[in-house]
């Protein structure tokens, strides 16, 4: 049906009701549904379909359609987020659409590989300086025995071999460690300030598993054997003590090594201890000789 | 003009970029350590320089006990006494030599020696001493080892069930058929035989020798060999005990079930029964290790060494082998395995082999 035919077609009808139409065709279909049955039916069947469809959709369309609330907060929280971006990220931005200039990004590769080889040159040259700085410095030594454990006095200047000290070795890392505390308490200005080799608080890390007491033991033995040997022992005894020692300590290091090399080396391990043993009782034997003289006094 | 700037101003920052990065890498101008003298820090530990050291005179060359005017004389004292006496003595120099017989009684005789005297020390309920002091009791000498016996030949005859603590500064010991000794000498054979109540015994110079004897054994020598035949213990329990640095360790028929024996150079001769149950500890640091057993035995045996060989000819059947170029553990099974036997050198050779002749 048409307009011509005096009824209006279904989709002007529907445009009418969706408020597509404009105010001289709504004039005119209004005009004509006012003494039209057959138009007048077949608007409200479509607006009774309108009204099945709209109350079907309508929370998905209320949900879907942003309102004007939520598009000023996206607003805002856009305007945060660009306010909160630091600032490098700006520098970064801009230093990339700078490169985009090819002009400006061959420059700047000159620069770099200029500030490349300024750099290259100058290393060269500090190489000496740091050596001459370094130099004062004692290195650390390093144990070559562990029945000689060295202990690095916190000044630097002097190594201490427990082997060769009055004090037990013990002892010697309890003072060497107190001092090295005591000078961290020190305030240090630029004037004092010197260099400090740091004082080797891990000494325990040069023993090898089980080792420790082993090592601990045979340390006090010794400074109390030396101290006497040579007045306990006659010239051939001590010849044979002193043979005795030279194999024992040959077993030692040489097991030892063989050890650090590969600690789940069991074998050698077990022959490790077992010098470390025998070397314990040759110590034992002049204390025990050294007994007998004062019990025969 | 503004596209001019922006390069410019990005040229500088990059420019500045590099200078930064140069000024890092060239290490800050330090100053140069100078040892300052800190009143606070305690001072470094001392080392002494090494020094030439000055040997003392070798001991031995006055030996404790010996004095002018020594009494040189020949003399001989008894004293009845309890059947388990207990005795102790010093022996400065000379020949000592102790013998157990069936009585009662404790007979002394120096020769070209000193005088002494008999000092009983305790007696039991029933009047007999028990305890028993033998030396040279003359008050007011000075010197050491004054209360020593001394001379060219010290006997004493003892009950069988003495007990004997003997030290000796420097003499060649006998000891025959006592119950019990304890002897250490500085210097000086010890023969010991037919004792069946244990041994102690240390010299820091010389062999020692135990023969037919009984009971918890310890042995030491500093520098000399140790041989000990026909031993067995008293009770179960019982440890037999050998050690020496530089001497040889030979058993022969030792019949302990626990067994020690060391040596840092000499060698470990073991030739007797393994024993069910027993435990066997030999160790040398350089010497060699032979062990004869009887090709019955039944024993697990574990064999340590390093540079040094481990060879049998016995019927072991090896049950792990842990070999590497330095060390090696080899552990077999002779028998059933009873008893355990370790044994371990370092640079020495390790042979297991059987009892030739009948044990």
């Amino acid at each position: 049906m048409n307009v011509n035919g005096k009824c209006f077609e279904i989709g002007t009808i529907q445009a009418f009701l969706d408020g597509e139409t404009t105010p001289e065709v709504s004039l005119r279909l209004t005009d004509h549904i006012a003494g039209c049955d057959a138009c007048a039916r077949l608007m409200a069947d479509a607006d009774e379909e309108n009204a099945i469809v709209f109350s079907t959709l309508e929370r998905e369309l209320n949900t879907l359609v942003p309102t004007q609330r939520l598009w000023s907060r996206i607003n805002e929280t856009i305007e945060v987020e660009k306010a909160n971006v630091p600032v490098w990220h700006k520098a970064l931005a801009f230093i990339q659409a700078s490169l985009l200039s090819p002009s400006f990004a061959a420059a700047a590769g000159i620069i770099l590989m200029l500030g490349i080889f300024a750099v290259w040159n100058l290393r060269t040259g500090p190489s000496d300086i740091a050596s001459d700085r370094t130099a004062p410095a004692p290195g650390p030594v390093k144990p070559t025995d562990a029945n000689d454990p060295v202990v690095q006095t916190p000044t630097g200047g002097t190594t201490l071999v427990a082997g060769e000290s009055k004090l037990p070795a013990k002892e010697v890392g309890k003072i060497v460690q107190q001092a090295s505390a005591r000078a961290s308490q020190r305030e240090i200005k630029p004037d004092t300030a010197e260099y400090r080799v740091p004082v080797n608080t891990a000494a325990d890390d040069r023993y090898l598993p089980g080792e420790e007491s082993y090592v601990k033991t045979i340390s006090d033995l010794k400074q109390n054997v030396d101290s006497q040997k040579d007045s306990v022992m006659t010239p051939s005894s001590r010849v044979s003590y002193e043979r005795d020692m030279a194999m024992v300590n040959d077993s030692i290091k040489r097991m030892r090594e063989v050890v650090k090399k590969n600690p789940r080396n069991q074998a050698a391990r077990q022959v490790l201890y077992s010098s470390y043993q025998d070397k314990i009782d040759l110590l034992n034997s002049v204390s025990q000789r050294e007994e007998l003289m004062a019990s025969l006094r | 003009m503004s596209r001019n700037f922006v390069n410019f101003f990005c040229l500088l920052v990059v420019l500045c970029f590099s200078v930064g990065v140069v000024r890092a890498q060239v290490p800050t101008p330090m100053p140069v350590p100078v040892p300052v003298p800190d009143k606070k820090l305690p001072k470094d530990p001392k080392i002494k320089d090494p020094k030439i050291k000055t040997y003392p005179p070798p001991p031995g060359h006055d030996v404790p006990g010996v004095f002018e005017g020594d009494d040189d004389v020949t003399s001989e004292k008894s004293m009845v006494v309890d059947g388990n006496v207990a005795i102790k003595l010093c022996v400065a120099h000379g020949d000592l030599k102790i013998n157990g017989w069936r009585r009662n009684e404790v007979r002394v005789f120096v020769q070209d020696g000193r005088q002494f005297k008999l000092k009983p020390l305790e007696k039991s309920a029933e009047g007999k001493v028990n305890w028993l002091s033998i030396g040279n009791f003359v008050e007011g000498r000075p010197g050491p080892g004054s209360e020593c016996l001394a001379g060219s030949n010290i006997e004493i005859d003892a009950p069988v069930g003495a007990n004997f603590d003997l030290s000796a500064e420097a003499a060649q010991t006998s000891v025959d058929s006592v119950k019990k000794i304890k002897v250490q000498t500085r210097r000086g054979m010890i023969s010991l035989r037919n004792i069946t109540g244990g041994i102690d015994a240390y010299t820091a110079q010389g062999d020692i020798i135990v023969e037919n004897s009984s009971g918890a054994i310890e042995i030491v020598s500093t520098t000399g060999n140790i041989v000990a035949v026909e031993v067995s213990p008293g009770q179960v329990g019982d440890l037999f005990k050998a050690r020496t640095n530089s001497g040889t360790v030979s058993l022969q028929r030792v019949d302990h079930r626990q067994i020690e024996a060391n040596s840092i150079s000499g060698s470990l001769l073991f030739e007797g029964k393994i024993l069910t149950g027993g435990i066997y500890t030999f160790r040398s640091t350089a010497g060699s290790i032979n062990l004869s057993i009887p090709e019955m035995s039944s024993c697990m045996i574990k064999a340590t060494y390093g540079v040094g060989s481990f060879k049998y000819d016995i019927a072991l059947k090896i049950l792990t082998e842990n070999i590497t170029p330095s060390a090696k553990i080899v552990v077999g099974k002779i028998g059933a395995g009873d008893a355990k036997v370790s044994v371990s050198t370092d640079t020495g050779k390790i042979e297991i082999k059987k009892t030739v002749s009948k044990l």
